[in-house]
């Protein structure tokens, strides 16, 4: 999923929860900018369940669940049966929280009339940083290779990825923006 | 950050010990639960061939002690043992666990399960219960010999006061096999919710994976609860409690509506994803869209949602009143419903189409003549008054064989025959294919049919002798056994064959099938890692527009 105005459809993004606990990263020269930039985008993997929906899963695994035991309350069947009930819903409800960190990944791509950066945050909260000058950077899509229509941007002496998580549909598009985006920087340079 | 060359290596070849033994790939362990399964079911299918022999005449010819009077206790304990395998670790593990594990990922565009590592131990729990379970026939149980012979349904008193620690192994295996189901499930669950390709609606979702998620959540739901009922089971065995004994304040009966709310999903546990790939063949064989997808999507649901409201039909005769018994029979009619919503759907799905009859579309069709025979048996059961005289009859015994060991299983070699090519990258022998199904479903029908009579009758089950009067068809039924039972093993023969000398197939989807379910879009056998990208719309959904 990407989203030009850093603001998400389905809630809030696990990108935006992967900022909430940053490690420092290693690179020294790596100082926040002030000015906006040109374009910026932010990348997540994608997760189909809406918060919202996921409250609904619960709600009707929590009945489910419920429905059995409640026959016996104040029986010693109430006590067989409740600590079995509870781990099946403690367990869902882990399972679903363990899936959010796994999509804790997030890309936010920044381009300035002098400066591209991307700035990639792991589920493991490890930072990747990179940047280059907008001039020289090439945007390459593979059509055709695998992953399909793989996204790289090659500059500042290295080829990375974007967008890999995301769909070979989203990364033709997300390869035309920022494309556009770099026209748009470097006529924009005084 | 992430260099670009990180996507462009090579996938390694993983050693044997490194691919089967702590696979993480979901279609690993799909083919792993197949395989563990079928070795099971061969275990399982023996015992019943030495079953029917002992019943083929009157009297008791080979389950006999050494003094040569017979041996009850063995009969009982093959016919637990058979239960206890084939419910637990045979029909779900290959169904939701093989098929499941294997395309349920594929046909949503998830890259793998939501949690490999848990998919790995939810494999191993199951191989863990199934040597528990065998293991259970091999230490000492009740009657001062070998085994435990309660029955699948493990009913207290008789499961509490057996000797022996056979039935704890037994209690056991349940145990294990219900946590593999519960993680299984709850990997699903997530899976499905969390991971499907972008645009993917619930709507847009295939019915196999339908399937294999309204099975997964009524494993969350009822297998807990018999997670709580087996445990009681055991404290009142081993530790003194009087969960279901009277002289302590404890009600056997109680154990039998807990069982049985988990029993009666459990039905359907095991056979709603054979309703999955039924669909899926019947369309690709028809060459036509299933017919009204979302009402076979609400028609799963509704089963469901009823399997868990009618569990005490399996229990008229306990002492229940009248009005709990209108009200369990009334509910469980109303299952008809949707499961003529889901017949009638297949069928309409046919009409009209160009029908290919491959082996697939057999054992589909053997499948919906069957399920519908034990459905309909099924409401004449479903009726308390008329349950009192069927009631532990052999009437019951064909009823239950035609729904699971007819239904369910013809799911299972449906699948095998659908997708064999597509795990494999071979494809099996055509002929040998259909000489199975005719096989297996003429043998079948031989075997249960008869059983219909013989409950007519009045012949109880659970017995090794009978009299003189029941002979005839269960002599039939014998003969019916022994041609499944071949049948069997000429399915080995052809899976031998498919695996090593079958004819390789390159084209991605085979059967041309023009609805392109996700898999028809990958190479025989599929990579490891399927999705490296994620799937577009245009590869999933051809009818869009």
């Amino acid at each position: 999923m990407f989203d030009r105005k850093e603001k998400s459809a389905g809630g809030r993004p696990p990108a935006a929860r992967a900022q909430d606990r940053p490690r420092a990263a290693p690179e020294s020269d790596w100082t926040e900018r002030s000015d906006m930039p040109v374009y910026r985008v932010v990348l997540w993997p994608n997760r189909s369940l809406s918060p919202r929906a996921r409250r609904w899963v619960m709600v009707l695994v929590a009945l489910g669940l419920t429905a059995p035991v409640v026959p016996y309350i104040a029986t010693p069947i109430f006590w067989g049966l409740l600590p079995f009930e509870g781990a099946a819903f403690f367990a869902l409800w882990l399972s679903f929280r363990r899936n959010d960190a796994d999509a804790q990944l997030s890309e936010v791509l920044s381009i300035w009339p002098d400066e591209i950066r991307v700035e990639r945050r792991e589920p493991s909260g490890r930072v990747l940083r990179w940047r280059a000058d907008p001039y020289w950077v090439r945007v390459m899509i593979h059509v055709g290779g695998r992953p399909e229509n793989y996204l790289t941007l090659k500059g500042g002496g290295r080829e990375i990825e974007l967008g890999a998580f995301l769909s070979p549909e989203e990364r033709t598009r997300l390869a035309g923006d920022v494309e556009q985006a770099i026209q748009k920087a470097l006529r924009s340079q005084p | 950050m992430a260099d670009a060359a990180v996507h462009a290596h090579d996938h390694e070849h993983p050693g044997f010990f490194t691919r089967w033994f702590c696979s993480t790939n979901h279609k690993d362990i799909g083919i792993l639960y197949l395989f563990t399964a079928g070795v099971i079911g061969i275990v399982s299918v023996a015992f019943t061939m030495y079953m029917r022999l002992e019943l083929m005449e009157p009297g008791v010819q080979y389950m006999l002690l050494e003094d040569g009077t017979p041996n009850g206790h063995l009969w009982n304990v093959m016919i637990t043992a058979h239960g206890v395998l084939m419910m637990f670790f045979v029909v779900i593990p290959a169904l939701f666990g093989g098929f499941g594990n294997y395309f349920m990922p594929l046909h949503i565009g998830a890259p793998d399960m939501a949690f490999p590592r848990m998919n790995n131990l939810s494999y191993w729990l199951f191989v863990a219960g199934s040597s528990l379970g065998v293991l259970s026939l091999f230490v000492p149980g009740g009657n001062g010999q070998l085994g435990t012979g309660v029955g699948w349904v493990l009913y207290a008193p008789l499961s509490t006061t057996e000797s022996g620690m056979s039935m704890d192994f037994a209690i056991f295996a349940v145990h294990l096999s219900g946590a593999s189901s519960i993680l299984g499930a709850i990997n699903i669950i997530t899976t499905f919710l969390n991971m499907r390709a972008p645009g993917m609606t619930l709507m847009k979702v295939p019915l196999f994976a339908w399937s294999i998620f309204i099975t997964a959540f009524m494993i969350l739901l009822a297998l807990p609860v018999l997670a709580g009922a087996i445990t009681m089971l055991l404290t009142d065995r081993n530790f003194g409690t009087t969960f279901f004994d009277p002289a302590g304040g404890g009600d056997p009966v109680l154990y039998q509506h807990i069982l049985w709310f988990f029993g009666h999903p459990e039905v359907y546990i095991i056979v709603v994803p054979a309703f999955g790939i039924v669909s899926h063949v019947i369309s690709t064989f028809s060459k036509k869209p299933i017919f009204g997808y979302s009402g076979m999507v609400f028609a799963m649901v509704g089963i469901a949602v009823l399997g868990f409201v009618v569990w005490a039909h399996h229990m008229y005769t306990v002492g229940m009143s009248k009005n709990a018994q209108a009200y369990f029979m009334l509910a469980t009619m109303v299952i008809a419903v949707p499961t003529g919503i889901k017949i009638f759907s297949w069928i309409a799905t046919m009409w009209g189409g160009s029908i290919e009859l491959k082996a697939p579309m057999l054992w589909a069709f053997g499948f919906l003549f069957l399920f519908t025979v034990g459905g309909v048996t099924g409401i004449v059961l479903s009726q308390a008054g008329i349950d009192r005289a069927y009631h532990d009859t052999y009437y019951v015994v064909a009823h239950f064989h035609y729904v699971m060991s007819l239904g369910a299983v013809f799911g299972i070699f449906m699948g095998i025959y659908y997708w064999i090519g597509k795990m494999s990258g071979r494809q099996y022998p055509e002929g040998l294919a259909k000489l199975h199904f005719w096989m297996m479903f003429i043998g079948a029908n031989i075997t249960f049919f008869p059983q219909h009579f013989l409950g007519r009758q009045g012949m109880p089950r659970r017995y090794i002798d009978y009299p003189e009067a029941f002979a005839f068809w269960n002599y039939i039924s014998s003969i019916g056994a022994f041609i499944s039972g071949a049948s069997l093993i000429l399915f080995l023969y052809i899976l031998w064959y498919t695996l090593t000398r079958g004819a390789k197939v390159t084209e991605h989807n085979y059967w041309h099938d023009e609805l392109g379910t996700l898999e028809w879009s990958l190479p025989n056998p599929p990579p490891t890692h399927t999705f490296e990208e994620l799937p577009t719309r245009a590869m999933w959904d051809k009818h869009a527009h």
